[in-house]
């Protein structure tokens, strides 16, 4: 059965950017979200088993959103993929539950590694 | 030479998207230099003709009696068929740039040489980065001169020449970094002619199209 991903950034050629980094033949239905808000009810929704997450958003930033899926007890993959590549951002996330945080510019070959370290593919 | 090119909504996502992965960068580098977590923002970006720069300018840093400090810098496409030229300038108000140097820890006086080293330095970072990380992303390759100081504590309409602002059209991308307790924003500008403008959005479109 198809994984339900969800691909949240506010930026259209972000999205599109980790639309076309994702693994060719990786079975997964995508959501999209432009904010933390239309993300978190994506999630609510169960179209975000592993989530693809931007830091800076209008609305609900990443941060917001993770916190806020802590405190409804929501689960996810959620992978960060942020250009604010500041180690403390970087411990903030996974503090907040996030799997791992990838650096911006995103490619086919950093995300396969990191789906591949956490046994997604 | 004719008017200010269009901007459609994609190519100024597009812009954003990769002048926000580059500022980003640059927030690494300036977070290790002064030892703070920078919070980052989305740039915002704007196209605006000659004659409007310093109008611009003057609504950006907050009125035509604040004054600035400004650092240029030559940039220009090495190796492409088409030509891109340009100048990316560096404003910084001074009340920004005094927080900037209380955060540097310069406890001794701020003479002269030291407000200017620490501005090139700062320059030096904000500019590299998002020149590079510009040019990575859009696949070509971009030389750059060292930067200059145009000068400290200038209004406005004293940054830019009469031979500036006869060519050039501006690409302004606003950049804000805060600061924990402090607020230090900058503008960035790139001073293009609309030839080069147009090549630079002619590599933006390839950049969309691959997508």
């Amino acid at each position: 059965m198809a994984i339900p991903i969800l691909i949240c950034d506010d930026s259209l050629v972000s999205r599109k950017m980790v639309q076309k980094s994702l693994p060719k033949d990786w079975d997964v239905s995508i959501s999209l979200a432009k904010n933390g808000l239309e993300g978190l009810e994506k999630i609510r929704d169960g179209l975000g088993e592993v989530v693809f997450l931007d830091l800076t958003m209008p609305e609900m930033d990443g941060f917001q959103l993770l916190e806020a899926m802590k405190e409804e007890g929501l689960k996810a993959f959620v992978f960060v993929i942020s250009a604010d590549i500041q180690p403390e951002a970087r411990s903030r996330v996974l503090d907040l539950g996030a799997m791992d945080f990838i650096k911006k510019p995103i490619n086919s070959d950093k995300l396969s590694t990191t789906l591949k370290n956490f046994g997604l593919l | 030479m004719s008017g200010i090119p269009e901007i459609t909504e994609d190519q100024r996502d597009c812009i954003q998207e990769i002048v926000n992965v580059a500022m980003g960068q640059a927030g690494e580098s300036l977070a290790c230099l002064l030892e703070v977590f920078v919070q980052l923002s989305v740039p915002r970006i704007r196209l605006v003709a000659s004659q409007e720069i310093t109008t611009e300018l003057q609504q950006l840093v907050g009125g035509e009696d604040i004054r600035v400090s400004a650092v240029r810098q030559a940039f220009y496409r090495s190796g492409g068929e088409l030509d891109i030229q340009g100048e990316a300038l560096l404003i910084f108000s001074d009340t920004s740039f005094h927080d900037l140097a209380d955060l540097m820890s310069y406890e001794e006086e701020l003479t002269a040489t030291v407000e200017q080293e620490l501005l090139l330095d700062v320059s030096n970072i904000l500019n590299g980065a998002c020149l590079t990380g510009i040019a990575e992303q859009l696949d070509f390759e971009l030389g750059y001169s060292p930067p200059s100081l145009i000068g400290s504590s200038l209004t406005t309409d004293k940054i830019l020449s009469e031979e500036q602002l006869s060519w050039a059209q501006a690409l302004m991308i606003e950049i804000n970094y805060r600061l924990e307790n402090r607020s230090f924003n900058c503008n960035l500008m790139f001073l293009m002619t609309g030839d080069s403008i147009r090549t630079l959005f002619k590599a933006i479109d390839d950049f969309l199209d691959e997508l």
